[in-house]
């Protein structure tokens, strides 16, 4: 042990407590500094021991064990495909919309003509390529049926005047035209033509618009991207963007009823939303899925007492902090209904342009809040005890049409094309997306190299990049609309893997921190016993040869 | 205190004097069990009584004791408990059986101090060994220390290990390996921290060998006690494995202690690192935490050769210290063997300040335990430091004591030097 040891050789951690003689006993001054006795051999063989003891330990075990938990997996990640996707390189967003023309009517060839000449006066006002109307002659057979690979089918029908008119169930347009409106086989223009090509433009104009805006905003080469997007074009669509709940692939619908006093206690909620609700919560159901619950509250004060609300009031009329209207359960978002029943009113002017229910019968009874849901004031004779299923017809009928442009359905045409054209919609924003999110992982994987990639991640990449390709190949149709469904939420999915999110913010100067205010002080002593050993060890054998030389010498 | 001569009155007086105490306590004062029960100075999550009950429930109700993730301990202890009547019903019975355990852990203590092998083991020789204390004294020492008494009355399960561990030194000291290996590999079975004690104990079985059948070889008396240890756990392990009818025993009881998957607060100087560990690095710190615990055996044990009941001693005292989940009753049963060297008491140097560090946590814990969790005036920091400062009485302790015996062990090496100051050079 070190209290023989000469002063140079320093005491490892075990050895501290022990000290050496005290030299300092000197009695006379002219007497030098007194020397320790020489060290035992056994003595400086334990000392190596125990420093061996350590160093074992740390070598045999503390090493392996660093290396085994601090090693970073990082899965493969096909990182150039990933930000090909995401720079629009790999897929071109193309929606070739097939448009078919009943002219039961016409005789083929001049139905030919005029179809010719409708394609080249389409193909004039287009200046879009990724959006285009391809029109084609339904066989004569096929009468009155919509075919389904098209998604608009025209009926040119003999009449006095050209008229258009929506059916209503059917994504069907009705054209009238009269006798002398067939253009003959030789002319180059025609007015009906340009008449049916005017229509269709403008059917189409707001899909058109809303797809260039998406494509606009995410990272699209410019060689793809359309011109010629008027401001106040692009401003209308960023708002109803913003009106629209962001999308989700389940929507929590919560209906609630709140009554001023005691009455009515109870609805007939089911039998309502059955009747009126359902059909259009089953068109849209392969866009999104819905979950629904409904509440009942009694005696429920509304944020604002007036009897007469202006605009201002109904953005405070919801009572946040006394409804129980939670903000979203199981991570989908939440879109409120609320049928308030009160006495209140809304005053005229409150209407503001295009905010709210612009319906006739409706006109001061609701308003939409954005990205929240809608609130339906309902005034009832005081002893109404259940709401029955016709008096929650119209309020659910406002709110069948509030959802619809919650979910960021175009407002223009009639309802079937409008669910057309929200899947279509959907199906470039999701590809977008997913694409976009595959780039941020790209992105991310490339600037932390040394962030952990779980299998889990490159499992769900590759997945991702199958659907997105698929959905690629299949734009337009309902099979697009899933793949790409399926593509958004795996890149979701392993864009926000659990264990990457937690390192994102985890730079590398910060294992310093981690390491060193445990491991320092561990091992100052263990590398200081090691390198005094170490000097001691090269000292002996160099006074071993010095020695061996003497020896010899004599 | 010494000197006295030591009736079997007085060794009977000693012992229904600790079994009165107890039982006078346990009877008494009725709702004192239960609070020291959930007392974490007291119950660790290894070895809480509590937690041995909810275990004990499923065990009776024919559900795997370790569902639910409550019961952290060994499966023996189940069939143990059920063959007592109803804890519910006639607590006496359990009362008993903990105060039997702590009798019996004084026998072996008194055992180990009468050996003399803390004054003079086979290769060294205390120039001081005249001054000490008797088994009486130390028994006695053990048995009313306060830290003793509060864990069997807070019924930890921590009192069987410290039992297995004194009867494995006893053994160890009487010459007889086989017992002391099995006792050993009891304790490890019940915490398995026990384990690391096995080199020392196997030198000190080594030194303390009847001569008549000892063993030459050094290498092939470790040998065969390390292959007893591995028959006995092994054996344990099946008999457990036969109680639960699977292995799952393992991660729950050896895992919990290996990651630290309960962080709940303890006197200890682990839970609050993990709390605030980040998770890609938790992994490698628990081997850190681990590699460090055990660290001390190889390094103790060659240094301090001569005395192998010393190293188990200090290794005690470090276990007390840094192990995942300690409690009060590691640092009584350090405290139990330290009074084995009273004949280095002089040369301690800190005992006054590590008497008083100890005993001002010891105070000062509850208080700020309460001031955190039920006063909510404080934080975890407030606990937290105190149990620093209840580590670092201890480490000062540990310290204090090694340097006492590494002096003394110089002194006899040169005995002109006997009362000089020393200074480390």
């Amino acid at each position: 042990m070190s209290i023989q040891q000469p002063p140079d050789h320093g005491a490892t951690t075990f050895e501290s407590p022990v000290s050496s003689t005290g030299a300092a006993t000197v009695s006379n001054g002219a007497q030098s500094k007194k020397q320790p006795p020489p060290e035992k051999p056994s003595d400086v063989r334990r000392r190596s021991h125990i420093i061996l003891a350590f160093w074992l330990i740390v070598l045999c075990l503390g090493l392996p064990i660093w290396w085994r938990t601090t090693t970073i997996y990082r899965a493969d990640l096909p990182v150039q495909e990933m930000l090909d996707w995401a720079d629009g390189k790999a897929c071109r967003p193309v929606f070739p919309l097939r448009i078919s023309i009943q002219a039961n009517a016409l005789q083929e060839q001049e139905a030919q003509n005029l179809l010719r000449l409708t394609q080249h006066a389409l193909d004039d006002l287009n200046d879009f390529s990724g959006h285009h109307l391809r029109l084609q002659l339904a066989p004569p057979a096929a009468t009155e049926n919509h075919d389904s690979e098209s998604v608009l089918t025209i009926r040119l029908v003999p009449g006095d005047t050209t008229t258009a008119k929506f059916d209503p169930h059917e994504p069907m347009l009705d054209i009238t035209y009269p006798p002398n409106a067939i253009p003959s086989p030789t002319s180059s223009s025609s007015s009906l033509a340009t008449y049916v090509a005017g229509q269709l433009r403008s059917t189409f104009a707001e899909e058109q618009a809303t797809i260039s805006h998406l494509l606009s905003t995410n990272a699209i080469p410019s060689e793809h991207r359309p011109q010629g997007l008027s401001p106040d074009v692009s401003e209308s669509l960023s708002k109803r963007t913003t009106r629209s709940v962001k999308y989700a692939p389940t929507y929590h619908l919560t209906f609630s009823l709140f009554t001023s006093g005691p009455l009515p206690s109870s609805w007939d909620i089911d039998g309502a939303i059955n009747e009126y609700m359902k059909p259009v919560l089953d068109v849209l159901s392969p866009i999104h899925n819905f979950t629904i619950d409904t509440q009942v509250q009694l005696y429920a004060a509304p944020g604002v007492h007036s009897q007469v609300l202006n605009k201002e009031d109904l953005s405070s009329f919801i009572n946040a902090a006394e409804w129980p209207l939670s903000p979203s359960i199981g991570g989908a978002p939440t879109i409120n209904f609320i049928v308030f029943v009160g006495n209140q009113t809304i005053a005229a002017p409150s209407q503001g342009p295009g905010e709210g229910d612009d319906a006739p019968g409706s006109a001061s009874h609701s308003w939409l809040i954005p990205q929240w849901g809608t609130v339906y004031l309902l005034s009832l004779p005081d002893d109404t005890t259940r709401l029955s299923s016709e008096a929650l017809k119209q309020p659910l009928l406002t709110f069948t049409s509030h959802l619809l442009s919650l979910t960021g359905t175009p407002q223009s045409g009639s309802l079937p094309l409008r669910l057309s054209t929200l899947a279509r919609i959907r199906s470039a924003d999701l590809l977008l997306r997913a694409s976009s999110t595959l780039g941020s992982l790209a992105r991310l994987a490339l600037a932390l190299p040394s962030i952990s990639i779980p299998s889990r991640v490159a499992d769900g990449v590759s997945k991702t990049m199958h659907h997105l390709r698929l959905a690629c190949e299949t734009l337009g149709g309902p099979e697009g609309l899933a793949h790409a469904r399926i593509a958004e939420a795996e890149a979701e999915r392993a864009f926000f893997e659990k264990s990457m999110v937690g390192q994102l913010y985890f730079p590398d100067e910060h294992k310093i921190a981690v390491y060193m205010p445990l491991l320092g002080p561990v091992a100052v002593p263990l590398v200081m016993g090691l390198l005094n050993e170490l000097k001691a060890w090269r000292k002996r054998r160099r006074e071993a040869a010095e020695q061996g030389a003497g020896k010899k010498k004599e | 205190m010494d000197g006295a001569k030591v009736t079997p009155g007085r060794t009977a007086g000693l012992y229904v004097g600790a079994a009165v105490l107890r039982l006078a306590i346990f009877t008494l004062l009725p709702g004192l069990p239960d609070l020291l029960t959930g007392r974490v100075e007291i119950s660790t999550p290894v070895t809480s009584f509590k937690r041995l009950q909810e275990g004990l429930f499923l065990y009776n109700h024919n559900v795997s004791p370790y569902d639910g993730g409550v019961y952290h301990q060994a499966p023996l202890f189940l069939p143990l408990f059920s063959l007592l009547p109803s804890f519910a019903s006639l607590p006496i019975f359990t009362y008993l059986l903990y105060i039997a355990v702590d009798l019996l852990s004084a026998s072996a203590l008194w055992k180990i101090a009468d050996s003399g092998e803390a004054g003079s083991s086979a290769l060294f020789t205390s120039s001081r060994r005249e001054k000490r204390w008797s088994g009486f004294v130390i028994a006695a020492v053990f048995l009313f220390n306060p830290f003793t008494v509060a864990t069997c009355i807070g019924r930890s399960t921590s009192v069987f290990t410290t039992c297995a561990i004194l009867h494995a030194i006893a053994k160890a000291v009487a010459g007889a390996p086989l017992g002391a290996m099995v006792a050993l590999s009891f304790a490890s079975y019940l915490s398995m921290y026990p384990l690391l004690l096995l080199p020392p104990l196997v030198l000190l079985c080594y030194d303390r060998q009847r001569p008549e059948r000892a063993t030459k070889s050094s290498l092939q008396f470790a040998g065969i006690c390390a292959s007893i240890v591995a028959g006995v756990v092994a054996i344990l392990f099946q008999m457990s494995y036969f109680i639960t009818g699977s292995w799952e025993f393992l991660p729950s009881t050896y895992g919990v202690q290996l990651t630290l998957s309960d962080l709940a607060p303890n006197v200890g100087l682990w839970w609050y690192f993990f709390i605030e560990m980040f998770d890609s690095f938790r992994s490698f710190f628990l081997a850190v935490f681990w590699l460090h615990l055990s660290s001390y055996v190889g390094g103790l044990t060659v240094r301090i050769r001569r005395q192998p009941l010393v190293v188990m001693t200090l290794l005690l005292g470090i276990f007390a210290i840094f192990k995942p989940y300690p409690s009060i009753s590691d640092t009584s049963l350090f405290l139990a063997l330290v009074p084995l060297y009273r004949h280095v008491f002089p040369l301690m140097r800190y005992t006054f300040v590590s008497a008083a560090v100890i005993m001002y946590a010891s105070f000062l814990g509850p208080a700020f335990y309460y001031l955190w969790i039920y006063a909510g005036s404080g934080n975890a920091n407030f606990f937290y430091a105190i149990t620093l400062v209840w580590g670092l009485g201890k480490s000062l302790l540990v310290c204090d004591l090694m340097f006492a015996v590494l002096r003394d062990e110089w002194e006899v090496e040169r005995p002109e030097m006997a009362g000089k100051e020393i200074r480390q050079i």
